[in-house]
């Protein structure tokens, strides 16, 4: 692709020339370029043409009053029910509420059976894991602790 | 027009059936036509044509008198094409490329007389209706909204549920797509230039 390729106006611009839908500056580049550029203005005529035989197709027709059979249709049903405006944040506040009401009445009744006898988890039983990893040096304190706690360390 | 449309449409909203007929009756042709290039059937056409206005009349509640009428329509065509394309599983259709090129596509699918033209005229026309036909839904939808509809491209892009710069580029790709299309069936070397 050379300079002067790049240089053709695109697809894009052609078919919004056309349609008359380029703004003041593009479309002035526009007429400047197809003036000067066979090529571009062969690919707009193409375009064109093309627009042209649209306005040749056959118009076809319904063939009816449309109207009739809808109006015989609706006529089944209900009209159409206004639309209802969105209730906005203050429709939402008696569900708020409930729902609230739900949590706090939740939490009242979970307070009473625990507070009833049951006993919560001991953190203290986190204590069987040893704070000394598995193979890893210990210390004389160490030795110390386990004799106190065993008696068979002392020396 | 479009002022009365909108005022019919605020009547219609409030359960005026006169009003939504004065209504279909000013669009049944247009949003015919436009479903018919689409689908390529007239009976498919005709049921959805009416289907189009009975949805319209449920959906009216929902209206925003700050949006076109016809744009508003027009989408619901729009919808309803694309569903009845996707029941089909014939989105993308499937070009005939086996025919003789402006054979048979020439004539209208109602019967009814065409005008007065010359061959070549009605060989043009023949070779764009296959063209059309063999375009994807997409393209076809927004050629047929510009050609057929005169929209612009922010009434296109309404309709469409897409950008403006959307719109633009979809329509040259659809305008050289269907010029493509047009030229393999009349026979003619593609054109080399792209967009």
């Amino acid at each position: 692709m050379n300079a002067a390729h790049e240089a053709h106006i695109t697809d894009n611009d052609l078919s919004a020339h056309l349609d008359a839908e380029l703004d003041a500056a593009a479309q002035r580049r526009v007429e400047g370029h197809l003036a000067a550029c066979p090529r571009c203005a062969a690919r707009l005529a193409d375009f064109a043409a093309l627009s042209a035989d649209f306005d040749r197709l056959p118009q076809e027709s319904f063939g009816c009053d449309l109207a009739g059979v809808i109006a015989g249709r609706l006529a089944a049903v209900a009209p159409p029910r206004p639309r209802i405006p969105a209730p906005g944040w203050r429709g939402l506040l008696p569900l708020g509420l409930g729902a609230a009401a739900s949590v706090a009445l939740g939490i009242a009744m979970g307070a009473a059976l625990l507070g009833g006898g049951a006993a919560l988890p001991r953190m203290t039983a986190m204590s069987v894991f040893d704070p000394i990893p598995p193979g890893g040096l210990c210390l004389d304190a160490c030795y110390a602790r386990g004799a106190d706690k065993t008696g068979a360390f002392i020396k | 027009m479009d002022d009365a449309d909108e005022e019919l449409a605020a009547r219609a909203q409030t359960g005026d059936r006169q009003a939504f007929a004065l209504l279909v009756r000013r669009h049944q042709e247009r949003v015919f036509r436009f479903v018919l290039r689409m689908l390529g059937s007239r009976d498919e056409a005709m049921d959805l044509t009416q289907d189009t206005f009975l949805k319209a009349w449920n959906a009216l509640p929902a209206w925003q008198p700050e949006a076109r009428f016809a744009t508003w329509l027009f989408q619901i065509a729009r919808n309803a094409t694309l569903d009845l394309l996707r029941r089909r599983q014939l989105v993308e259709f499937v070009p005939l490329d086996a025919d003789t090129p402006g054979e048979a596509a020439c004539e209208p699918r109602d019967g009814a007389p065409l005008p007065e033209e010359r061959l070549a005229d009605r060989q043009r026309i023949g070779l764009l209706e296959r063209a059309l036909a063999a375009l994807p839904a997409e393209q076809r939808e927004i050629l047929l909204l510009r050609e057929l509809e005169d929209m612009s491209y922010a009434e296109i892009a309404a309709t469409l549920g897409i950008h403006e710069g959307t719109v633009k580029s979809r329509l040259a790709r659809a305008r050289a797509a269907a010029l493509a299309h047009y030229r393999h069936h009349a026979g003619e070397s593609p054109d080399e230039r792209r967009a």
